[in-house]
C-alpha cells in the first residue's frame, strides 16, 4: 500500500535518513555511555564498601573496646547478623626493601590487624587478594604470555588469606597494591612487577605507635613482616593505603594484648611494684558486623546498638571485670555508608552532578531527534498536500511519517548501542591512549592527508569547480588541525585515579538503560516525524501546497 | 425538466486574511456545467480562477456565508472526512498547474498513486492488477510508455503535465479539473496537451478547465468569465 511504498522511498531515495540515522545513533550512543558509565560507578561504590568494611562498624578508637570477644558472642546471637569480626585500626610507617642502598623509602600506611578467618566471613577479603596462580588452563591461556601470575606457586593464596608464610608459619602482611611502588598497571588492569621487584618476596618493617590511656605517645615498636600477598580493592585510597596484618601482631604492638591492671592508686608492694588489681583484657578499635542476605545495614544497625547496650550493662554488672566496657553513648555505631560519608561524600556531590548532566543530555538529545525529524517532515508538507488533494486520508499519510520514524529510531537506536558499547567496553584502553602521547604515525599520516587535501583543493580552484575546492579545503584544514592537535598532544589522565576513588573507569553497558533509551530513540523518533506530518495533514492541501 | 448538472456552485464566497485585512476574492460566484461538456473558465492572473477550481475539488473550504457545491445533484461542499476523500480521489480528477508530482516516485507510481489511495479508502487489497493495467493504458496513450521508471526530475514540463493528467484520470473521475495545463508550457507543447484533452473530451470526459488564455480557452464547448468574483457567461 502507498504509505508503505512512500515511506520505503523516503527512507532510500536519500541521503537524509542516514543523517537522521546517524543524529540518533551518536544521541543514543552518548546516553548509553554516560549511563553504564555513571551506573557502574554507583555499583562500584555501593558493593566496594560493603565488601571493605562489612554492613556495620562499632568503632571506639584509640583506646579500644575491651572484652570485646563477648561483644562479638552478644552479636552473634541477632537473627539480623550473619558474622562479626574485630579490627584494629591505626597508622604506621612501612620501610620498603627498595631502592638498593642503605636509604629505603618509608611510606605511611592505614594499618588493619584482623582475624583473617573471621574478616573473611565479614568482607570476603580474599576476592580482592591479586597475586593468585591461575584457577585452571583457561584462566592462564587468558592471561598475557608475561604475567606474573602465570607461574605462582598455589600456596600464595592460602598466604594471603591466612596472613601466615608457608613452611614457616611467620606472621604475614598484605598490603594494598599501590602501596608499594614497584606494581604497574597494563591496559587490561593487570600488574607487571617493576625490575624484577616481587613484593610478596619481601619483607618490609613495620613501625607503630602505641598510645596509653591517657592518651600520650609511647615508645614506637618496630616489627619485620614478610609480604605474603597483595590486594585491589578497586578503591585507589585502600589499595594506595593499606596493610593488613595479623590481629594479635597488632594488638602486641600497640600494647593492646591482654595484661595485667595494676592499681596505680595503691602503695607500692615490698619489691617496688604496683598491686594487681585484676586482668586487663585485650583490645580492638572496631568490630565490623556483616548482615543476613536480605537484611539492611539500617535495621541491622538498630540491632548490634540494641545487642551493645546489652553488652555493657552485663560487664557493668560482672564485678569479675575490673576494666568495663565504654558507655552505649559513647561508642558509635554506623552503617559503612555513614561510616565512609567522608569518602562518599564527595562522589555523592558528583553523582548529583552527573545525574543534572545526564539529564540535559537526555532532553538535548531529545530535542535533536525531535527537530531533525521536524525538518525533514516539514519539508515534505508539500507531498503531504499533494497526497491529501488525491483523497490520501489523515491517518494514511500519518502512517507514512510514523513508519518512517519508526524505522529511523530503531536503526539508529540499535547502531548507537552498538557504537556505546563498542566504546564501554574499550573505555580504559582508550584512556590509557588518550593518557599517552600520540604515537609518531598518526600526525604524519593527518600531515600527509592534510597536503594531500589542499593539493587535490587547488586542483579544483584550478578547474574553476566551487564545491569540490571548497569541501577539499575544509578536509586539509581539519586534517592539519588533527595533525597539529596530535603532535602537540601530550598525555593527559581524565580519569585520575588519586582524584576519583575508583583505579578503573566502569566497563559495563547498562543494558536495561540502554534498551529504554532505544525505546526513547524510538518514541522521540515517531514523535518527531508524526507531529509536522498530523500538522501538515490537518490543514487544507491547498494550503499545504502553499509551503513553498 | 432539465437533468441535473454534473457539477455545480452557487453564491460560492472566498476571502483571504492578510493580517486583519480581509481580501475578498470570490464574491459569490456561480457555475454549473452539464455531464460531458468542456468548460473554460477564463480570467486575467490573481482574478480567483485557482480559486475557485480548489473549490469545486474540495481542496479548500469557502467562507462560512458562502453557498455551496452540488455534485451529480448532491450537496458536497459539506462533506467531512472519509467521504470527503473518497470525492477527491474518485469523482474529480485534478491537475495543478505546477505538476506536483511526488519526486521520490516513478512516473508509473505517480500515476497509479489515486489507485493505492483509493484502495485503502474503499477495498483494501481490491483490484491492483486492474489499476495497474488502466495506468499504464493510460501512460501509454499519453506517449509515456517509454519512461515509466523515471522520475520526474528527469522529465520535461510537458512529460510532466502528461503524468499529472494520467494520475488526475487513473481512477476514472467523472469530472477532470485542470488548472492552467497548458500555463507552463510553449505554445507547441501546450497544443499537444490541448489535443490530448480534446481527444479525452471526444470520448466523453466532462473537463472544466481554467485559463487566462482565450486562445486555449477557445478550444472549450464553452467559455465562462470570471471578473470581480463573479462569473458571468
Ligand atoms: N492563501 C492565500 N493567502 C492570501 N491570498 C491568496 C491566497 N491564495 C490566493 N490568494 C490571492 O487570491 C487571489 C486569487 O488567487 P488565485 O490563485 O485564485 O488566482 P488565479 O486567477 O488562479 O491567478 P493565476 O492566473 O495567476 O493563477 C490572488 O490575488 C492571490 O494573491
Ligand atoms: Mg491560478
Amino acid at each position: 500500500m502507498y504509505p508503505a511504498q512512500l515511506a520505503n522511498r523516503y527512507l532510500t531515495s536519500r541521503i537524509i535518513p542516514l543523517i537522521a540515522v546517524g543524529a540518533v545513533a551518536l544521541c543514543v550512543a552518548l546516553v548509553v555511555i554516560v549511563v553504564s558509565v555513571m551506573s557502574g560507578f554507583l555499583n562500584m561504590l555501593k558493593s566496594s564498601g560493603r565488601t571493605l568494611m562489612g554492613d556495620v562498624v562499632i568503632n571506639y578508637p584509640v583506646r579500644g573496646l575491651p572484652w570485646y570477644d563477648e561483644l562479638i558472642a552478644e552479636i552473634g546471637k541477632l537473627p539480623e547478623a550473619e558474622a562479626a569480626t574485630p579490627l584494629i585500626d591505626t597508622y604506621g610507617l612501612v620501610r620498603m626493601p627498595y631502592p638498593p642502598g642503605a636509604d629505603k623509602e618509608v611510606v605511611t600506611a592505614n594499618v588493619w590487624g584482623i582475624e583473617p578467618r573471621g574478616f573473611e566471613r565479614v568482607t570476603d577479603f580474599s576476592r580482592s587478594l591479586y597475586w593468585k596462580p591461575p584457577k585452571d588452563e583457561a584462566a592462564a591461556a587468558s592471561m598475557a604470555p608475561d604475567d606474573p601470575r602465570r607461574v605462582l606457586a598455589p600456596q600464595i593464596e592460602a598466604d594471603g588469606r591466612s596472613l601466615r608464610q608457608f613452611g614457616t608459619d611467620i606472621p604475614g602482611l598484605v598490603m594494598g597494591i599501590h602501596v608499594s611502588i614497584v606494581n604497574e598497571r597494563m591496559r587490561d588492569g593487570s600488574y607487571r612487577t617493576r625490575s624484577g621487584w616481587f613484593m610478596p618476596d619481601q619483607r618490609v618493617t613495620l613501625t607503630l605507635v602505641p598510645i596509653s590511656g591517657k592518651g600520650t605517645v609511647a615508645e614506637p615498636t618496630e616489627r619485620i613482616f614478610p609480604v605474603v600477598n597483595e590486594f585491589r580493592s578497586g578503591v585507589y585510597q585502600i589499595d594506595k593505603n593499606r596493610v593488613l596484618i595479623p590481629l594479635e601482631e597488632a594488638q602486641r604492638m600497640l600494647r593492646l594484648d591482654e595484661g595485667l591492671q595494676y592499681d596505680l592508686d595503691a602503695p607500692p608492694n615490698a619489691d617496688g611494684s604496683q598491686p594487681v588489681l585484676g586482668k586487663s583484657p585485650a583490645r580492638v578499635h572496631r568490630v565490623l558486623v556483616r548482615a543476613k542476605p536480605g537484611v539492611t545495614p539500617a535495621t541491622l544497625r538498630d540491632a548490634v546498638q540494641d545487642a551493645y547496650a546489652r553488652f555493657a550493662m552485663a560487664a557493668a554488672a560482672d564485678p569479675a571485670k575490673v576494666v568495663k566496657p565504654p558507655r552505649p553513648e559513647v561508642v558509635s555505631i554506623l552503617t559503612w555508608e555513614q561510616h565512609l560519608r567522608d569518602l562518599i561524600g564527595p562522589v555523592e556531590k558528583e553523582r548529583e552532578m552527573m545525574r543534572i548532566l545526564f539529564s540535559i543530555v537526555y532532553l538535548v538529545c531529545a530535542g535533536l531527534v525531535l527537530s531533525i525529524f521536524w525538518a525533514i517532515v516539514q519539508e515534505k508538507s508539500r507531498d503531504i498536500g499533494i497526497l491529501r488533494s488525491i483523497g490520501a486520508s489523515r491517518p494514511g499519510v500519518l502512517w507514512i511519517f510514523l513508519q518512517y520514524g519508526l524505522v529511523i529510531g530503531a536503526t539508529g537506536g540499535v547502531v548507537g548501542i552498538g557504537l556505546g558499547w563498542l566504546v564501554i567496553d574499550n573505555i580504559n584502553a582508550i584512556h590509557e591512549t588518550i593518557g599517552e602521547d600520540a604515537p609518531r604515525w598518526t600526525w604524519i599520516l593527518a600531515f600527509v592527508l592534510s597536503v594531500g587535501a589542499l593539493v587535490m583543493s587547488l586542483r579544483g580552484a584550478h578547474r574553476g569547480a566551487l564545491l569540490p575546492t571548497l569541501l577539499w579545503l575544509v578536509g586539509g584544514v581539519t586534517m592539519g588541525l588533527a595533525g597539529a592537535g596530535l603532535l602537540a598532544h601530550r598525555g593527559t589522565l581524565i580519569w585520575d585515579p588519586a582524584v576519583y576513588y575508583f583505579s578503573t573507569i566502569p566497563n559495563k553497558v547498562d543494558w536495561f538503560t540502554a534498551a529504554l533509551t532505544w525505546v526513547g530513540a524510538v518514541v522521540f523518533s515517531v514523535l518527531g516525524a508524526s507531529v509536522p506530518a498530523a500538522k501538515a495533514a490537518d490543514i487544507d492541501p491547498v494550503r499545504a501546497l502553499r509551503y513553498e | 425538466m432539465s437533468e441535473a448538472p454534473l457539477l455545480e456552485a452557487r453564491d460560492l464566497r472566498k476571502t483571504y486574511h492578510l493580517g486583519k485585512v480581509g481580501v475578498p476574492v470570490l464574491r459569490g460566484a456561480d457555475f454549473r456545467m452539464k455531464r460531458g461538456e468542456w468548460v473554460a473558465i477564463l480570467g486575467s492572473s490573481g482574478s480567483g480562477k485557482s480559486t475557485l477550481l480548489h473549490l469545486l475539488g474540495l481542496l479548500d473550504e469557502p467562507d462560512a456565508d458562502s453557498g455551496g457545491v452540488w455534485f451529480e445533484g448532491a450537496p458536497v461542499a459539506g462533506l467531512r472526512g472519509a467521504a470527503r476523500n473518497r470525492y477527491r480521489n474518485l469523482s474529480v480528477g485534478f491537475v495543478f498547474q505546477f505538476y506536483h508530482l511526488l519526486p521520490e516516485l516513478t512516473v508509473l507510481e505517480n500515476a497509479m498513486l489515486p489507485c493505492s489511495v483509493a484502495r485503502g479508502l474503499v477495498a483494501p487489497g481490491g483490484a491492483d492488477e486492474v489499476a495497474h493495467r488502466r495506468t499504464r493504458e493510460l501512460l501509454d496513450a499519453f506517449g509515456m510508455s517509454h519512461r515509466l521508471a523515471h522520475r520526474p526530475r528527469e522529465l520535461s514540463g510537458g512529460e510532466r503535465q502528461r503524468v499529472a493528467i494520467a494520475r488526475a484520470l487513473a481512477n476514472e473521475p467523472r469530472v477532470l479539473l485542470a488548472d492552467e495545463p497548458t500555463g507552463n508550457l510553449d505554445a507547441k507543447t501546450g497544443g499537444e496537451i490541448l489535443d490530448m484533452i480534446a481527444k479525452l473530451h471526444g470520448k466523453g470526459l466532462s473537463i472544466a478547465m481554467v485559463t487566462h488564455d482565450p486562445a486555449v480557452a477557445a478550444r472549450a464547448d464553452r467559455v465562462v468569465r470570471l471578473t470581480d468574483g463573479r462569473v458571468d457567461g
